[in-house]
């Protein structure tokens, strides 16, 4: 079923994970599960470490799911977007 | 050293005395280490299902890793359900599986499944180990992962020429954990000195971060009254006067109360699962909230709190302990309050005078409560009877009590039980389970048998599925389905089957006599007990309800069916 994605927040999000098995699995998983949707998903493999750039939509809050991201042990860091334009901000 | 004996010695190393397994084809490696004499015990369970239940219960019961074992393909789905009960309650466990040879995953080979993908939601963490120089560095993590934090399952899938290669173990340390900072309690604490009705509203955590001694000075500092989760039943120790025992749906009317009149709840270890809390916006309407968990994704996951603090339990509750100690809270009339609403509104299920009367569920249990000494395990099973435990047995530590709380597993018990047992095994360990739960996993009475293990089991036989029977009859009009079970077998000649001894009772007066015999058994014993089949969980809140909407039995909405009494 397709959900109805007019009014649904939508958020970027970045992602830094180890090379491991499964780790994308993993990731795809959790964003499933705590009720987002991926939107668009690019990824860079760069020496032992992952880089992912995803655009979620969802409406429950996002720092529900960049907690339980953070919780992964495969996972390295987890940065919302607006985290980053509040860093630019200060910069 | 090949990979399967390596993966024995981590187990000697990290003190891990008793494994739980079955074996197969891709496991076959570690078994044959396993002929040698390892210093490790290795339980042979009847079903994976089983030996997953059976290293949750050992690592409930003793606070240390459970692990367990099974092959490839058929043993790694059939663990999937225990080791998923372990992820939902947090219990520290280490699951090795064998598969198949590297060269042929991904081949559709004999007994293949793709085991890290299908865990992939009932893991702590998980690991294929694609390289047997990595497995001693992934034993030590698994194991610090395991216990470590919020603990939880961890499973290491491992490939059988991965057990047969050498391994280089020269320099194995595991990373010593960093000890943790100290929480800062200062605004916590003047919140909770400002608060004229605060409550003490702890869970499983308390437990699982070692805490018990913790908890209990800071509830006897600071004469909080208390409710707890059902993971939490016990924290407070048997005697705490504030000890107003479970909340949520088959909660006390007083518990319940205490969380709607409250002003402040300080929630410690707890995660305001939706069958303590009811529905949310009715949950503690009028109160303040101070949460404290180790895992801070359960902080402000539900309900934002007004102050969250993620730490270590022991220190911060020390610190707490110490504060209230050298200033106490000044809460008299609160305290009162609730004193008064337990003696009217707690759990208290009445002996029936009369001795041909057919025995009731909650009063067995109050009975049982009585009679058991302090020190007695009480494993059990998903239910009716499960609720009945929680609601009128008494708990001196919540490592007597194990119970599947999150994923709420029938079978869990008997397996529990055994693992329980072989924890400690001159302790006293009781599976009280359902007629339903205890046919799903009743082949472990082979274990019981084997290892002499003298686990007692008491079956509250009400000839159906209670708990759904209770739910159709009070939300689906009464319109039974698929819940009886009067066609059960004679559980006492499947017992003497078995080698077990066993002893039916079904009247009033053979309660006593029925629990002392089974407590002076010296070997394992089954206690049959015929239950009145129409009995119910009171109260009980609506799923979804909010906890002030409670249904008793006042309320309930036709008279017991006398004839299927039992
Ligand atoms: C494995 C599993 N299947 C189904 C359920 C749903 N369920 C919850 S309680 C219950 C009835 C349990 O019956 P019994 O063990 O006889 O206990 P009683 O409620 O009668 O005390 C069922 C079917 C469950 N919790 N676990």
């Amino acid at each position: 079923m397709n959900a109805n994605t007019q009014d649904t927040p939508s958020y970027q999000i970045y992602c830094r994970m180890t090379h491991e098995a499964a780790a994308l699995e993993r990731l795809c998983q959790v964003v499933r599960i705590r009720g987002f949707r991926i939107a668009k998903m690019t990824m860079e493999s760069s020496g032992e470490a992952l880089n992912i750039a995803l655009t979620l939509e969802g409406s429950r809050p996002i720092g529900m799911l960049q907690s339980q991201l953070e919780k992964l042990q495969t996972v390295v860091a987890v940065v919302l977007d607006n985290e980053l334009a509040e860093k630019r901000d200060i910069a | 050293m090949n990979g399967a004996q390596h993966i024995l010695e981590a187990f000697r190393r990290h003190h891990i005395d008793t494994v739980f397994g079955y074996p197969g084809g891709c496991i076959m490696p570690l078994y044959d280490a396993l002929v040698d004499d390892v210093g490790v015990e290795h339980v042979l369970c009847r079903h994976e299902q089983a030996c997953a239940l059976a290293a949750d219960g050992y690592a409930r019961a003793s606070g240390k890793v459970g692990v367990c074992i099974a092959t490839s393909g058929p043993g790694a789905t059939n663990l999937i359900t225990g080791v998923a009960n372990a992820h939902r309650d947090s219990v520290p466990m280490l699951v090795i599986t064998g598969q198949v040879p590297s060269a042929l995953i991904g081949t559709d080979a004999f007994q293949e499944t793709d085991v890290l993908g299908m865990t992939l939601g009932i893991v702590k963490h998980s690991y294929l180990v694609e390289d047997a120089a990595d497995l001693p560095g992934i034993m030590e993590e698994a194991f610090r992962l395991a216990a470590s934090g919020r603990p939880g399952p961890v499973w290491i899938d491992i490939p059988k020429d991965i057990q047969l290669a050498e391994i280089d173990t020269r320099g194995i340390s595991g990373p010593s954990a960093e000890p943790e900072a100290p929480v800062d309690i200062s605004e916590a604490l003047a919140m909770l000195r400002s608060a004229r009705q605060p409550l003490l509203y702890s869970g499983g955590g308390v437990s699982l971060a070692n805490a018990e001694e913790a908890f209990r000075a800071f509830a006897e500092s600071s004469g909080l009254p208390a409710v707890a989760t059902l993971k939490g039943l016990g924290n407070t120790g048997p005697s705490h006067p504030g000890d107003l025992g479970m909340l949520g749906m088959h909660g006390s009317r007083a518990a319940n109360r205490a969380v709607e009149e409250c002003d402040l709840l300080l929630v410690i270890g707890a995660r305001l699962d939706d069958r303590a809390t009811g529905r949310l916006d009715g949950f503690a309407p009028n109160a303040r909230m101070i949460h404290i968990d180790a895992d801070a994704a359960e902080l402000n996951k539900l309900r934002q709190a007004d102050i969250a603090l993620r730490g270590e339990l022991n220190s911060t509750l020390a610190a707490f302990t110490q504060a209230m100690e050298a200033q106490p809270l000044d809460i008299e009339q609160w305290q009162h309050q609730c004193r008064t609403w337990h003696t009217t509104g707690g759990f208290h299920a009445a002996d029936n005078e009369d001795p041909y009367a057919p025995i009731i569920g909650p009063a067995f249990i109050s009975q049982l409560s009585r009679i058991t000494p302090d020190d007695t395990v009480i494993a059990c099973d998903v239910g009716q009877h499960q609720m009945w435990v929680a609601q009128h047995y008494r708990f001196a530590s919540p490592r007597h009590h194990l119970t599947s709380g999150g994923l709420g597993t029938m079978g869990f018990g008997l397996p529990a039980a055994i693992g329980a047992q072989f924890a400690d095994r001159s302790s006293t360990v009781i599976n009280v389970t359902g007629d339903g739960s205890f046919m799903m996993n009743a082949q472990e009475l082979a274990t019981i048998r084997r290892y002499n293990l003298p686990v007692k089991l008491i079956i509250l036989d009400n000839q159906c599925l209670g708990m759904v029977r209770q739910q159709q009859e009070l939300f689906y009009s009464n319109r039974e389905s698929q819940i009886d079970l009067d066609d059960n077998p004679d559980f006492l000649t499947m017992a003497k089957a078995f080698g077990i001894h066993a002893l039916h009772i079904n009247r009033n007066d053979q309660i006593r006599r029925g629990i002392e015999t089974l407590l002076a058994y010296q070997g394992p014993m089954l206690l049959h007990v015929a239950i009145a089949r129409e009995e119910n969980v009171w109260p009980i809140v609506k799923p979804g309800a909010s906890n002030t909407d409670i249904i008793d039995e006042s309320q309930r909405k036709r008279t017991a069916n006398k004839e299927h009494m039992a």
